[in-house]
């Protein structure tokens, strides 16, 4: 008889969850986003991935992540932000890696600037072309560069607004269920309260407030009121681990209360949590979006997916405007719903029963 | 417009200020209609009104907006004043006495049937559907529906202070004074029957007709309007909008029921504005006024919030909150004591709604819903071309005194070297933002007074074209140079090195938000990091009235008169938002108000806008221009560089043919 081998609980729940081919599908396109997101100034852009200026190698594409990354040499040459003719005229010797569609996400790329492309079609007049290849917005900034480099600020919303969600709400979640008690009693009226907070509304009042509304501030006040899901989900797998055995077990053998938190009962409530933080990737890049659709998203010039339905909503014959954002968001938020519908089935027992 | 639209002055005023102020933010207001497609409704907080009006300097303690003044009895007066005679003219006839000289481009078929896409059809349409009716052409018993974004705030006359309160009150309320399409004013002869100045410029004197009767079937009377003036006066009474200007008088006295005299503080030439305010019925609010001084808590002033007595020829007989306010004729304005003593208004019933979305708005004129709307340069050059919006309705455009701009808060460290503004000036992709980002609709603006006004400087001036070695050059010499290599200018203020990057703050609407983007591109070309922030327009309304901002975008509707202009570049004025000061401009301002000659005013006026244009403390970008549709059965639209509606006679040269 040959020998059966013990798989661990994560490993058995990815065999589980590989055999799904939509929960598959999705988590491949939310690994192709990343791709996306990452090589986005690669993608798309008017800056070189990598050039030779004057002897030196630079990566001027990086300004796109942050705009201080852009090398002051291009600045005090006046290249003033166009690169394909300065760089031949200001050092005949250099050579440049161009991104595979010479468009810009902030702006329109001008008649010539790069040799033989005519400049962006604006007003009403962006149809997708063989230039654009969804189309351009009504002041002639290219669609799919403004997604390509939109998709950094999908994602980021939901990992990293949930990622601050679960954990306050695991932590929350833990100290309420284990200690029980008034400690408990409190922390769950202290997660109805927030529950109670409507989020829209708080980002609303804080756009209006903080001096430099970023991105970054949306992600954290997404993150801030929506862990209380989370936390009542952790709260009850805390509480109904801390009577099994094997705590028993840790507790008689001496173990504190943050280890058997930490290191018996926390990796056996993460599975139910993790459901829950993926559907709220979801939400949050829907939030997002719905904000920069109202004009409070990531300020101007943003490559918001949201904010480029917005701009669709002016002229609604400009169809490619609203047809390219909407679909993205849709496959997104689908694909994190089907990922944590996947992770859902893999993980709970009861589910996998119920199948046989 | 009917008479009452004459009260125009402090309309004016308020439109003037409403523009002022919250055309920065993105509301037109009166006489230039909405403009935002994503603001609720033209609300302008009373508190920035009244700081407004507060800038105005007063003789008197803050609580008494008024000093006890004895009027000298009438002979005496007339003993010692020398009158003259001033204008008393009705409207439209005035109109037609103008369009009688002006050729006729085309027949009204002709002019229904063409596609407004260039100058010269514009030009047709304007021209042959413009035309007053000939007599009995008019149909009389018709009924307009207009379009207007908000809901009023209130419908006491001298409470108002957004576009559609100016709209209604202009129907509905009693006045002496209006202008024509010219900015001319003149005493409307609806209701006075002669009007005098003194030679000294100190008096005004004023007789009504007599067969003028409120809607209450009380009579109107000169007592109403020196009442008006003391409620006005009260600081107890918030005042939102009329009080400025009305402040620089010093009293009002009626002599009899007809008789009316103006006192002036000083002889300005403002003071044919400042005579002009909304009247309120005295009988009416006599006694409610002192028991409730905000005109609007109590019982009694919550029901005549409902139905105002009305002094016009329309009376407000239904109000529905946020959906339409109707207004019908009413016959105790044409008709008194059973004699006809005024012509009809043009329309039965005007039926005003309510529509916030101005694509809704656009559905609803294409429907036939709605009569008229003003179009956004968006839907002008894109969605109004096709035959379905042709079906029912055509265009016009004509252009208007509403300009925007980029404001330097000349008291930050970026910004307090006029070197520095200039180079924004140079940085600006101007052309650009006419063409692509504006569709071309909009006139250049390169001032604060339109080239085509009396008070603009001989020489014509113009915005500076793109320049960004001379923008790079000029920032160098300021000081503003890389130090610390970082792609960033900087200099070194109070021993600390400030690298240029500063904020602009902007309404929601995604023109200017684009236009101001532009803009950082430009300066990112030259080392010149900025922020856009788009916020909601209270919010900037509040912060640049607190002076916290570095630059903001926003606009200014003109004034009737280049004076109205002076509490936006005064010395420490209310709406001087940029913290601009040059003794200069000051001076010329306080000696143009008291210059009564037109033409040395005009060389006054003309200097001030050449030395703004030399200190640039605005970027000026464009006269936003006006864009209207209207039903194809409307007749009658003229424009004033207030656009259709708000001069004399305005909305009501507007008629709809009998039915064929």
């Amino acid at each position: 008889m040959p020998e059966r081998v013990s798989h661990g609980f994560w490993f058995a729940a990815w065999r589980r969850y590989r055999r799904k081919p939509l929960a598959m599908a999705a988590l491949v396109f939310v690994c192709f986003l990343i791709g996306v997101a990452i090589l986005a100034p690669a993608i798309a852009g008017t800056k070189p991935v990598l050039c030779r200026y004057k002897g030196q190698i630079y990566a001027p594409c990086l300004s796109y992540f942050d705009r201080r990354l852009e090398p002051a040499i291009f600045v005090k040459d006046r290249f003033r932000g166009t690169y394909p003719q300065n760089l031949r005229e200001k050092d005949p010797e250099s050579w440049a890696i161009w991104p595979l569609v010479f468009q810009d996400p902030y702006r329109a790329v001008r008649d010539n600037e790069w040799p033989g492309r005519p400049a962006n079609p604006t007003k009403d007049e962006g149809h997708p072309n063989r230039f654009n290849l969804f189309g351009t917005d009504q002041y002639g900034v290219d669609v799919l560069a403004k997604m390509v480099h939109g998709t950094t600020v999908a994602l980021a919303v939901g990992f990293v607004s949930m990622g601050l969600a679960g954990t306050i709400g695991i932590v929350v979640g833990a100290l309420g269920g284990y200690f029980g008690g008034w400690i408990d009693m409190l922390l769950s009226r202290v997660t109805e309260v927030v529950m109670c907070i409507p989020t829209l509304v708080l980002i609303l009042a804080l756009v209006a407030f903080v001096d430099k509304p970023t991105i970054w501030k949306t992600m954290a006040i997404i993150g801030a009121t929506g862990w209380t899901g989370i936390a009542r989900l952790a709260r009850g797998e805390f509480l109904r681990l801390r009577s099994s055995e094997f705590v028993l077990a840790a507790r008689s053998a001496g173990a504190g209360p943050l280890r058997i938190m930490l290191r018996h009962i926390l990796p056996n409530a993460l599975a139910p949590v993790l459901v829950p933080i993926t559907f709220g990737i979801a939400s949050a890049i829907l939030t997002e979006s719905a904000l920069s659709f109202l004009g409070f998203g990531s300020p101007p010039p943003s490559a918001s997916w949201g904010a480029l339905l917005n701009d669709a909503r002016s002229n609604l014959s400009m169809w490619w405007l609203v047809a390219f954002p909407g679909i993205a968001i849709f496959l997104t938020v689908l694909a994190y719903n089907l990922i944590g519908e996947g992770l859902q089935e893999a993980t709970d027992p009861r589910l996998r029963e119920s199948r046989k | 417009m009917l008479q009452q639209t004459s009260t125009d002055r402090d309309w004016q005023l308020a439109v003037i200020r409403l523009v002022g102020i919250v055309g920065i933010v993105g509301i037109g207001a009166a006489g230039c209609g909405r403009q935002s497609d994503d603001i609720p409704a033209d609300v302008l907080p009373e508190s920035l009104v009244a700081e407004a009006a507060r800038t105005k300097p007063f003789t008197t303690p803050a609580d008494r907006l008024l000093e006890d003044f004895e009027p000298p009895a009438l002979d005496a007066l007339d003993r010692d004043a020398k009158w003259i005679d001033r204008p008393v003219l009705d409207g439209l006839e005035l109109m037609r006495s103008q369009q009688k000289d002006e050729p006729l481009l085309a027949t009204v078929e002709e002019a229904l049937a063409i596609k407004n896409d260039a100058a010269p059809a514009n030009a047709k349409i304007l021209s042959a559907l413009g035309q007053l009716p000939a007599p009995h052409q008019a149909n009389l018993e018709a009924r307009i529906d207009r379009h207007v974004v908000g809901d009023l705030g209130s419908t006491n006359p001298i409470m108002i202070s957004t576009s559609a309160e100016f709209d209604i009150l202009g129907l509905t309320g009693f006045g002496l004074f209006s202008f024509d399409s010219r900015l001319e004013p003149f005493a409307t002869a609806d209701t006075v029957a002669s009007w005098q100045s003194s030679t000294d410029g100190m008096l005004d004197k004023v007789v009504l007709r007599d067969d003028l009767v409120w809607s209450d079937g009380r009579p109107i009377t000169a007592h109403d309007i020196a009442f008006t003036f003391q409620v006005i006066m009260d600081p107890r009474v918030p005042v939102p909008a009329v009080r400025s200007g009305t402040d620089q008088l010093r009293w009002v006295h009626a002599y009899d029921d007809q008789t009316v005299v103006f006192f002036h503080k000083e002889a300005l030439a403002t003071n044919v504005w400042n005579i002009n305010f909304p009247v309120l019925p005295k009988h009416v609010y006599e006694r409610t006024w002192e028991a409730d001084p905000t005109l609007k808590d109590s019982t009694i002033h919550v029901q005549l919030e409902q139905s105002p007595v009305s002094g016009g020829p329309y009376e407000i007989v239904e109000r529905k909150r946020g959906q339409q306010i109707v207004l019908k004729r009413r016959s105790s304005w044409t008709t008194v004591r059973g004699k006809q003593v005024r012509e009809d208004p043009f329309f039965k019933e005007i039926r005003f709604r309510i529509i916030e979305d101005p694509n809704t708005s656009l559905l609803a004129l294409k429907a036939g819903e709605i009569d008229e709307m003003m179009l956004l340069p968006e839907q002008w050059t894109t969605q109004t071309t096709g035959d379905d919006f042709y079906e029912r309705s055509t265009k016009v455009t004509a252009p208007e005194w509403v300009s925007f701009h980029f404001g330097w808060n000349i008291d930050t460290p970026f910004f307090a070297d006029r070197r520095v503004r200039r180079a924004m000036s140079y940085a600006f992709e101007h052309d650009r933002m006419l063409e692509e980002l504006c569709y071309g609709l909009y006139t250049p603006a390169a001032g604060n007074f339109h080239e085509t006004s009396w008070m603009a400087p001989k020489k014509k001036l113009v915005p500076a074209k793109q320049d960004l070695d001379k923008a790079e050059a000029l920032l160098d010499e300021a000081g503003w140079v890389d130090h610390d290599n970082d792609g960033v200018r900087d200099k070194e203020v109070n021993g600390r090195l400030v690298p240029f990057e500063f904020s602009i703050l902007v309404n929601q609407q995604p023109l200017r938000v684009a236009i101001c983007t532009l803009l950082q591109q430009n300066l990112e070309q030259v080392g010149v990091r900025l922020n856009v922030r788009p916020m909601e327009s209270t919010v900037l309304q509040q912060l640049t009235q607190e002076r916290k901002f570095e630059a903001y975008f926003g606009g200014w509707g003109a004034g009737t008169d280049p004076d109205t202009s002076e509490n936006i570049w005064a010395t420490g004025a209310g709406r001087n938002f940029t913290s601009y000061s040059n003794p200069e401009v000051d001076r010329l301002f306080a000696e143009g108000r008291r210059e009564l000659d037109r033409e040395k005013r005009a060389e006054k006026y003309a200097r001030i806008q050449e030395i703004l244009y030399e200190d640039q403390p605005y970027t000026w970008l464009y006269w936003r221009n006006s864009f209207y549709g209207f039903s194809k059965d409307l007749r009658g639209y003229v424009f004033s560089p207030r656009g259709p509606y708000h001069y004399s006679p305005g909305f009501s040269s507007l008629w709809m043919p009998q039915a064929e």
